[in-house]
């Protein structure tokens, strides 16, 4: 049945929700394509990647579950592309990594496609992955010691063409085919990514031809305006506050002795339904490779936001008129000068954006914001690399991920397990060892939940977790930029700490060498890495634990009898053996009630 | 030939259709949960006095029984499994906890994480390791090994699931776990990884080893009590077992892999929808829906064969429970006659994935449910006979309705035929998400299909999916409500099986590859050999192998273009075949990539020489007279007039025109204005949505 176009601003709620549902549908399509079809682990496994639909006037309108760190941002790239080309059109495509234009940092290869409808330039679909590799200097993408842009030797696609009428426009991809390790597998994402790009296209085209193009004009309005309506609600249940946080990435040497102090200053407006974060009171950019892009810097603070005001809000262009984030040029956490590097723009210092924005919400009152979650990347997000005796010495290079770094606990829940990191968020899959065994010549020794780990509180936050291996017959270079091993992730609301990460090198003998949080090693055949990474934070005191939920963790091994007694005031009988373990009553309100 | 049963043991009921010498029956009884056989005889005997047979006479002149159960399913999902020891390589006793990943909603912190499938308790770390290889890193330790089965007998555990890492490339340390297992646990059934499932990928296949073996004392006691009663109920046919993949096996091979029980309800309805489709002559490509209470099923059959998946996910993808084996792909999602509507914080109207449920139920239950439900908007609309649903069974309260989707109407601004039209048009608009995310997400065009549906809420908004999603043919049988089972009256038996060998296309193994095939056409051949004892004699084999692009991850399905490889030429029909498959389902190829082939698998289809019905024609019995008529309301402001027909007063050939409203004792149908239904030679209602 069909309906008469309706006039501007009067779509029915119905076709409002039908509508929604269909862009969301096209953008799951374009990441089960780019999931499927890629070749390297860290997109077709992990899924570190992010498809998303931004409007013709680059607003960022359907996300599905793309990753934020990603996403929120698009619309900034989709910005460079309507202001660099003068000449879009119809089989078009560009691939944008710059971090100066809009990307998130160099690693992640976007592939921007317009979309045109009866000549109008009505959408851009995107699509985002982080590359295996991307021609730096070193075989890694994250490079912390690179003293600016020309150190971190990227290879940068300011917003380049690479389809011009659906041809593949060759110098573009041979200029990366020359420079990017195991160009196969680049060249393998890169498709995919493209393939998913087209894909939006062909649907948001047949979309447009059902609905008629100023029904769908009128539906990218009344959507963005309900998706501010849904933002104004829930800034409106959070009490009147101006909040300062503070937090620090761990020290670097020798670059950074003291580490780098971030401050997030919030306020919170219900009265007028906004939230503003300042992040410009913050130290100026600095010569490594841990600089904030202005992408990255807006939507780190931007997610820790989200992630206190429940799953259900439309992040869009809609929800963002909400938000004000007030950058500075040059800053740290800001918009970055050149040429300083910004190859870790998605991960140490993003990961504590998140992390200190959604805590600082938890000064607000015991039922607001959460914990922080862990957030080393350790041996588990290691860059590897290095020749495969078992293909002739052909190279391989891949990061891997094995991370769990415990989630945050929070008011109503304990930590998430497999949350990887705050700009994860639980969201990415985690690497299968035999793939990574068979992709590259490795061999695991242990991945495992470590007991004690996640910071105790009313909510517990998630464990941390062991991960141990080492190369086969040839060296491996292992690049680690990680955090989290000086300052863990703190409680909130009298919760406790998360343990914080450790890591060692295990020598041929067995001798362990303590490391520090951003190495790179040569691995000997024989020789291993052991990694922990970090537990989460607790939220609210432990004493206030459901002790039912003490005794589950110490049955599934997250806790130990000694610290239910003596952190949480639990008293157990029997044992996680025999599947006897039961709650004292009567021991544990008497222990409670001494301590308290 | 004699008769064929199909028996289908839900949680509630247990349906028995029996068919042959022309005619067809459906038996009903409640399930009895203990004894399995007590409420199957209940429904045989229905079906047998219906035939007015006694049930000895019955079972006696019956060729072939197929039973489908959801006992395992209901058990997995209940906790109600054995207690199963997981034995797993030393160092990594989390692969059940960590699974792969994945969350629902990036910005949600308000979900505690889900426990695993086996306890970490009851998890045990054996000292060994092998490489990608099948090197041997670590020699299995025999003594260690041997102690931890000690515990396992002590601690009184009932099975073991055993899965070392890459027992896929040397299986020796499972070997030598299983005949350990026999010396110290003698008669506690086991389940060894790389003999169920034989692919790489640790936590899938734990998964479904863990899942496997904590089936075994269950479902062997199950089905073999079930088989023995059968027997000695005078019952000499074959006795078949549905399946995941929609196929059938027989009892003493699925009490050694009772996992391939599991979800084999929902599996066998695209089968049915097949038999639908092939015998109305509408082809085979089909899309089946089948929608209760509380859920909707969708499932595809293309080109003949039914989507299968090695994803499904028992409680919830990434924190359920992965069954790895491959099954037929069934989405289901919340959403049917008791999805409830409400209005959400924006002021949207939004319907699920909350439901009233069977208690209280909607709101017209009058069972003290005061939500609005797609069951209330339907029976406001006029769809639904307060006095007729499920055929008298159930009077309908029409002012609680009333009261609750008025509420929300008000507050919508809407009349209230409009909100109750509104909730039925969101519901369609959740059903139509789920096809397309098996289709058009996949790669495929729903115009290109028939559409069958089943279950009791079926025929309400069938139509109006139909029509959004393009499908011009849509085949709703009467007696929907028992889709599968009817289904598997016409259908064929299918039984598959497949083995791994790995190989590229280039230096292509054709003598370790052919050798695969052989082994699996003896397979499929010794099974097919059975049935044709039993009158069921045309054979179709189909191979298929996984596949993908070198250094890709996930495969791809293809069928093979030839039955052996005998030369350059076929490997290069295979490698386009993979090249085209590739591009239609992910819109680009890569022509110079090298394809590696891992599994390979064949598919028997055995069947009766169906002699084909003629299609019948719309509108040879003429016009029908309605029954009666009441409004109904269709959109568009004003209700109609709509005449009502009763299903048992229609004859072949009826042509009804919408706007009207079909009614069987199990299910409505809405014939919405401007589209058309007839009733087909082959009992079945033929929608055109146009």
């Amino acid at each position: 049945m069909t309906s008469p176009e309706p006039a501007p601003g009067t779509l029915d709620p119905v076709l409002l929700s039908v509508l929604s549902n269909r862009l969301d549908g096209i953008v799951r399509e374009m990441s089960n394509t780019l999931l499927k079809a890629a070749r390297s682990a860290v997109i077709a496994v992990a899924r570190d990647f992010s498809c998303a639909i931004c409007t013709g006037d680059n607003e960022l309108l359907a996300t599905a579950e793309g990753l934020p760190v990603h996403i929120f941002g698009s619309h900034l790239q989709t910005r460079a592309m309507t202001d660099l080309h003068d000449d879009l059109a119809e089989g078009d495509a560009f691939l944008h990594n710059d971090p100066y234009l809009g990307n998130t940092h160099p690693a992640d290869h976007a592939v921007l496609v317009p979309v045109f409808i009866d000549g109008e330039h009505l959408f851009t679909a995107c699509a985002k992955g982080h590359q295996a590799d991307i021609g730096n200097s070193i075989p890694t993408t994250y490079h912390a010691a690179a003293k600016d842009v020309y150190e971190e030797g990227s290879l940068i696609f300011p917003c380049v063409r690479v389809q011009r009428g659906y041809e593949m426009v060759d110098d573009v991809i041979r200029m990366c085919r020359r420079r990017i390790r195991v160009p196969e597998q680049w060249y393998g994402d890169f498709l995919a990514e493209l393939g998913a790009a087209r894909i939006a296209e062909r649907r948001l085209k047949e979309l447009c031809a059902k609905y008629g193009k100023e029904t769908i004009k009128t539906f990218i309005r009344e959507w963005f305006d309900y998706s501010e309506r849904r933002m104004v609600q829930a800034i409106k249940e959070l009490p009147k506050a101006e909040v300062e946080a503070e937090g620090a990435h761990d020290p670097f040497e020798p670059f950074l002795p003291d580490g780098i102090p971030i401050k997030v200053q919030l306020r919170i407006d219900p009265d007028e339904g906004r939230v503003t974060i300042d992040l410009r009171d913050n130290i100026d950019c600095l010569d490594c490779g841990l600089n904030e892009s202005e992408a990255c810097a807006i939507n780190n603070v931007v997610a820790g936001l989200f992630n206190c005001l429940g799953p259900e809000i439309p992040h869009n262009g809609g929800s963002f008129r909400r938000v004000d984030v007030l950058l500075r040029d040059g800053c740290v956490v800001g918009r970055p000068s050149f040429p300083h590097s910004t190859s870790m723009a998605t991960t140490n210092v993003a990961d504590r954006l998140v992390n200190i924005t959604h805590s600082a919400m938890a000064r607000l009152g015991d039922g607001y914001g959460l914990a922080e979650g862990g957030s080393a990347m350790g041996s588990g997000g290691a860059v590897i690399s290095g020749p495969d005796f078992r293909r002739g010495g052909d190279p391989y290079i891949n990061q891997l991920m094995m991370l769990v770094n415990g989630g945050p606990a929070g008011p109503k829940a304990d930590g998430w397990v497999t949350y990887v990191l705050p700009v994860v968020s639980g969201l990415m899959y985690r690497d299968s060892i035999e793939l990574a065994e068979v992709k590259h010549p490795m061999l695991f020794k242990t991945v495992r939940l470590m007991p004690g780990t996640g910071g105790a509180g009313r909510h517990r936050g998630g464990p941390a977790c062991e991960v141990v291996y080492g190369p086969r017959e040839d060296p491996m270079t292992v690049v680690i930029p990680s955090d989290c091993q000086v300052n863990p992730a703190r409680g909130a609301q009298g919760g406790h700490d998360g343990a914080p990460a450790i890591q060692y090198r295990v020598g041929a003998n067995g001798d362990e060498t303590l490391l520090p949080n951003v190495v790179q090693l040569a691995l000997q055949p024989g020789e291993m890495i052991r990694g922990f990474d970090a537990g989460g934070g607790g939220y609210g005191d432990p004493m206030e634990r459901d002790p039912e939920r003490v005794r589950m963790d110490v049955a599934r091994g997250w806790e130990t009898p000694e610290r239910a007694r003596e952190v949480y005031g639990v008293v157990l009988t029997g044992d996680r053996e025999t599947d006897s373990l039961v709650v004292d009553r009567e021991a544990t309100e008497a222990l409670r009630g001494a301590t308290s | 030939m004699g008769f064929r049963i199909s028996v289908d043991t839900g949680g509630t009921f247990t349906d028995v259709v029996a068919g042959g010498d022309g005619r067809e029956v459906v038996g009903k009884a409640p399930t009895t949960p203990d004894r399995i056989f007590v409420g199957m005889q209940g429904a045989l005997e229905n079906a047998a006095e219906q035939l007015d047979l006694s049930l000895p006479a019955l079972l006696g002149e019956t060729d072939l029984l197929i039973y489908g159960t959801t006992r395992a399913t209901n058990a997995i999902v209940q906790g109600a499994v054995a207690k199963t020891a997981f034995l797993v390589t030393a160092g990594f006793p989390d692969i059940l906890v960590l699974k792969e990943g994945g969350k629902h909603g990036v910005h949600d912190f308000e979900t505690d994480y889900p426990d695993p499938y086996i306890p970490q308790a009851h998890t045990f770390e054996i000292d060994e390791r092998i490489d990608s290889e099948g090197g041997v890193v670590t020699p299995l330790d025999r003594e260690q090994a041997r102690a931890a089965l000690g515990l396992v007998e002590k601690r009184g555990f009932e099975a073991v699931a055993v899965c070392l890492l890459w027992a896929v490339a040397n299986s020796a340390h499972e070997q030598a776990l299983a005949a350990l297992i026999e010396e110290v646990l003698p008669g506690v059934p086991y389940t060894l990884s790389h003999r169920l499932i034989p692919i790489v990928r640790e936590y899938r296949r734990a998964s479904a080893t863990a899942i496997d073996a904590s089936l075994k004392p269950l479902m062997q006691a199950h089905l073999q009590g079930m088989e023995d009663d059968l027997r000695a109920a005078g019952c000499k046919g074959e006795i078949l077992v549905s399946t995941s993949v929609g196929g059938c096996m027989h009892v003493d091979e699925l009490v050694e892999r009772p996992i391939h029980t599991v979800k084999s309800g929902p599996a066998m309805a695209p089968v049915a929808a097949l038999a639908y489709s092939q015998m109305e002559g509408f082809g085979d490509d089909v899309i089946v829906c089948d929608t209760g209470g509380t859920t909707f099923d969708v499932g595809l059959v293309r080109d003949g064969a039914v989507k299968q998946t090695r994803e499904t996910w028992i409680g919830g993808l990434w924190t359920g429970h992965i069954l790895a084996i491959s099954s037929v792909d069934v989405r289901s999602i919340g959403a049917g006659g008791g999805s409830i509507a409400w209005i959400d914080p924006g002021g949207l109207l939004r319907v699920g994935p909350r439901s009233a449920g069977a208690v209280p139920g909607p709101a017209c239950y009058g069972a003290g449910g005061t939500e609005p439900t797609v069951t209330d908007a339907a029976l406001l609309l006029g769809y639904l006979d307060p006095d007729y649903f499920l055929g008298g069974r159930l009077a309908l309260d029409e002012g609680a309705a009333r009261h609750a989707v008025g509420a929300l109407a008000d507050r919508l601004g809407k009349s209230l035929d409009d909100g109750a039209h509104a909730i039925m048009s969101l519901a369609n608009e959740l059903m139509i998400k789920a096809i397309q995310d098996i289709t058009v997400t996949e790669g495929f065009n729903p115009q290109e299909c028939t559409l069958v549906a089943g279950g009791g809420a079926a025929g309400l908004g069938v139509m109006a999916i139909a029509g959004e999603l393009g499908c011009d043919r849509v085949i709703l049988p009467r007696t929907a409500a028992v889709l599968s089972a009817c289904g598997m009256q016409v259908s064929d038996v299918i039984h598959e099986h497949s083995a791994s060998m790995v190989t590229r296309s280039a230096g292509f193994d054709f003598e370790g590859v052919n050798a695969v095939l052989e082994s699996i056409d003896a397979e499929l051949e010794r099974f097919a050999a059975t049935l044709g004892e039993r009158g069921l004699e045309t054979m179709r084999i189909e191979r298929f192998v996984e596949a993908r692009y070198l250094f890709q991850v996930w495969e791809l399905d293809v069928a093979l273009p030839v039955e052996r490889f005998e030369t350059e030429r076929d490997v290069a029909a295979l490698v386009e075949r993979f090249h085209a498959t590739h591009e239609q389902v992910f819109a680009v190829r890569d022509p110079d990539s090298i394809l590696e082939c891992l599994n390979w698998k064949g598919r028997v289809s055995v069947g009766l020489d169906a002699a084909a019905r003629p299609p019948s024609i719309a509108g040879a019995g003429g016009p029908p007279e309605p029954d009666s008529r009441r409004p109904a309301y269709f959109g568009g402001g004003a209700r109609v007039d709509t005449p009502i027909y009763l299903g048992r007063n229609l004859s072949p050939g009826a042509a009804i025109e919408g706007p009207a409203i079909i009614e069987e004792p199990t299910t409505t149908i809405v014939v919405d204005p401007g589209t058309r239904t007839w009733l087909s030679e082959a009992g079945n209602f033929i929608l055109e949505a146009r």
